[in-house]
């Protein structure tokens, strides 16, 4: 196998974002080739690192720690990122999405790397309430981007700066409606992966007395009521504002990036028990015969 | 080869008399032609004339026949019936390098009233299909046109000269509506007044999809003029506030004498319309809104300052383009010219070239006729050592005559070798 590590792809889209940066100040054509082939190449590294632990570990990613939890919600947002540049050269969607990967991967650092040995129980309802989790919070992530872009188009358009800045972003109207879709998308991703989790607890006991003294468990309980509130009102509500709609994506988005790696790096540092983090080591079980 | 650029243009010549030496019609163009081939029958010509500019590019393979300005000016002059001396101190004329540059110039836009504008390109394309079509192109016209479309392809594509909007009406529509809404086939326009900036603004929504056109005038007729032009409706003056609200682009020109709209006024039109997004385009002087109505919650207010301000930035965004184009010209006009050059002197090339593979190929003839042994393939390398020394001994000439192309036709060299080798004979 390679000798792929995270600093490989950390430097190449470290790379790929002082790019796009460059882009704001001069229109080289070049520049952008040259963000996406860093990208690209660190999304490859990106792939083999997370294939290479995933076929040390006997686990797939989504399941075998912390750290590859988040590589994997980085690696999503990449990909994503680089399908959009692709399909649209001037959209300036890098200056948003390249910090969150970087910070996704740099938390990574700071939250356990240490696989989980086995996993034999209920394999497939721990990989579903972990791909459903996975999915919620990359929808989320979306949204954040997407608002963040909203608010930033709400800014130049009132300040009517539509000068030749080397970079445009898609109208405000299409911002706004992918800001409301991703949030209406997340919260059933997010209530499934909620509900397998809650489920394994009670097929588990020895689980769910962890789980409801886990922080990342309770947290994660609490952002998924807060999305579900967010949910009803824009279901429910009065048409709304798309700035307000935008402020409102971006303080939940932010919240969850803040809580998902803070909790995990908490757990981390003060070694409390946790079904996913250190703690979940500890809670490893014999192998089924 | 001489080539010949006789023009006047928005830029040295007022409109008044563009307009009379213009060619304005088919017919007119045809007979211009014809009147052309008549008087100048040896050469290509091409006719080219827009609002902004009359031109005529006229050339000859041969340096035997010259013409001259006063000849090309007194063709417009007998040919549009203007007395000679009301235009001739108006009119430019380039020859040879320079002719190429001012063509190259004008197709690039670089002349044009609005700078990087892209109708130029076509309307020289349609000038130069216009002269195919009338026979008045030869293979130098082939030749320079087809260069000229090149090098207008060049600056589009390496400078940002065509980059950035310019007009007030296509900014607005271009830069700062389709920056807020991704499509217009469900939105409503109001159109306040009926000023012509107005009308250019809805040609723009239109070519972006809206249907929906409201117009309210203090004076009902214009408002149904303008309504009925633009498959719109019109709507009386009092029902302007229930209009505010439905609207989602608005564009004003009414032309009162203080604004007609303040924030208070906006807000309780829009009451109903939460969460809906107002595009204001006050293009009245003075304003028809208050600038406090762009501070409301989903109200994006421009008036035509902010609208040129940012139209100035592309003009001077484009501006400092123009070094690089110039640079791009420069040099498709040197390869132009030596390829020119390079043809000049490619009759005498050739000829000598001619000359010298029949002397080789008579001679090796009579040897083979004297030497009948010498079997297929001793004959066959024999001829290929033959051909390779005489290639290898016109290699330096033709080669000199090559180099010395690059600055201009080298007719010392040329009439050197005629003179050397005969070849006039």
């Amino acid at each position: 196998m390679p000798n792929v590590n995270l600093s490989c792809f950390l430097l190449s889209y470290l790379v790929a974002f002082g790019l796009d940066v460059a882009r704001l100040r001069s229109k080289l054509a070049w520049s952008r080739w040259v963000a996406i082939l860093f990208g690209g190449a660190g999304l490859l590294a990106h792939t083999l690192y997370l294939l290479l632990r995933s076929s040390q570990s006997q686990l797939p990613p989504l399941l075998s720690s912390a750290h590859d939890w988040l590589l994997v919600l980085a690696w999503l947002a990449v990909l994503t990122h680089l399908f959009v540049s692709l399909l649209d050269a001037t959209i300036a969607s890098g200056l948003v999405v390249w910090p969150i990967v970087l910070a996704l991967v740099g938390a990574s650092y700071l939250v356990t790397s240490s696989q989980s040995q086995v996993l034999d129980f209920h394999r497939g309802w721990k990989m579903l309430h972990a791909a459903m989790l996975v999915l919620g919070t990359a929808t989320i992530l979306l949204g954040l981007v997407l608002s963040l872009l909203y608010l930033w188009q709400h800014r130049r358009l009132k300040g009517g700066q539509m000068r030749n800045s080397g970079l445009t972003l898609p109208s405000l109207e299409r911002l706004e409606r992918f800001n409301r879709w991703s949030i209406l998308v997340s919260v059933p991703f997010l209530t499934f992966g909620v509900a397998t989790g809650v489920l394994l607890s009670f097929l588990n006991d020895d689980d769910a007395r962890l789980a409801w003294a886990d922080p990342v468990v309770l947290g994660g309980s609490v952002m998924w009521l807060l999305m579900c509130g967010l949910f009803a009102w824009l279901l429910t509500g009065q048409r709304t504002p798309g700035r307000q709609v935008a402020w409102l994506t971006a303080w939940s988005g932010g919240f969850l990036l803040f809580m998902m790696v803070g909790l995990q790096v908490l757990t981390e540092v003060t070694r409390m028990p946790s079904l996913h983090g250190t703690g979940a080591k500890q809670q490893v079980r014999p192998m089924a015969k | 080869m001489n080539l010949l650029a006789l023009y006047c243009t928005h830029q040295t010549t007022p409109l008044a008399i563009r307009e009379r030496l213009a060619f304005a019609s088919r017919e007119q163009l045809a007979k211009a032609y014809a009147e052309l081939r008549r008087r100048c029958p040896e050469s290509e010509a091409v006719i080219l004339s827009t609002c902004n500019r009359v031109e005529l590019y006229l050339a000859q393979p041969g340096d035997d026949t010259e013409y001259t300005r006063q000849q090309l000016a007194q063709f417009l002059s007998e040919f549009h019936a203007v007395p000679l001396d009301e235009f001739v101190g108006e009119l430019r004329a380039d020859s040879g390098s320079e002719a190429v540059r001012h063509l190259f110039e004008v197709i690039s836009s670089l002349d044009s009233m609005v700078l990087g504008e892209p109708q130029i390109v076509n309307q020289v394309k349609e000038a130069y299909r216009a002269a195919e079509e009338h026979g008045a192109c030869g293979p130098l016209v082939h030749s320079l046109f087809q260069g000229a479309i090149h090098v207008s392809g060049r600056v589009r594509t390496e400078t940002k000269l065509s980059e950035g909007r310019v007009s007030i009406a296509s900014v607005a529509v271009g830069d700062f509506a389709k920056s807020i809404f991704d499509h217009f086939e469900d939105k409503l326009v109001l159109i306040i007044g009926a000023g012509e900036m107005a009308e250019e603004t809805l040609r723009y929504l239109k070519d972006e999809g809206v249907r929906e056109i409201v117009v309210i005038n203090r004076n009902p007729e214009r408002a149904e003029r303008l309504a009925r032009e633009w498959n719109g409706r019109a709507e009386p003056w009092a029902d302007l506030d229930h209009w505010l609200g439905q609207a989602d682009v608005i564009v004003s020109t009414t032309g009162a004498e203080r604004p007609i709209i303040d924030a208070a006024r906006f807000r309780k039109a829009r009451a109903a319309a939460v969460g809906r997004t107002a595009f204001i385009l006050d293009l009245g002087a003075p304003r028809d809104f208050e600038p406090a109505v762009g501070n409301l919650e989903d109200v994006f207010l421009y008036d035509i300052d902010s609208l040129r301000r940012t139209c100035d930035e592309h003009r001077h965004a484009r501006s400092r383009e123009i070094e690089t184009a110039r640079k791009i010209i420069a040099e498709e006009q040197s390869e132009f010219m030596a390829e020119f050059h390079r043809r000049a002197s490619g009759d005498v090339v050739s000829r000598l070239m001619q000359d010298w593979h029949g002397v080789s190929k008579s001679e090796l003839d009579r040897l083979f006729a004297k030497q009948p042994h010498l079997t297929a393939q001793d004959r066959e390398a024999i001829e290929r050592t033959v051909e390779r020394i005489v290639n290898k001994l016109l290699h330096p000439p033709l080669e000199t005559l090559k180099h010395e192309s690059r600055d201009g036709a080298p007719h010392g060299l040329i009439d050197a070798l005629k003179r050397l080798f005969r070849l006039d004979g």
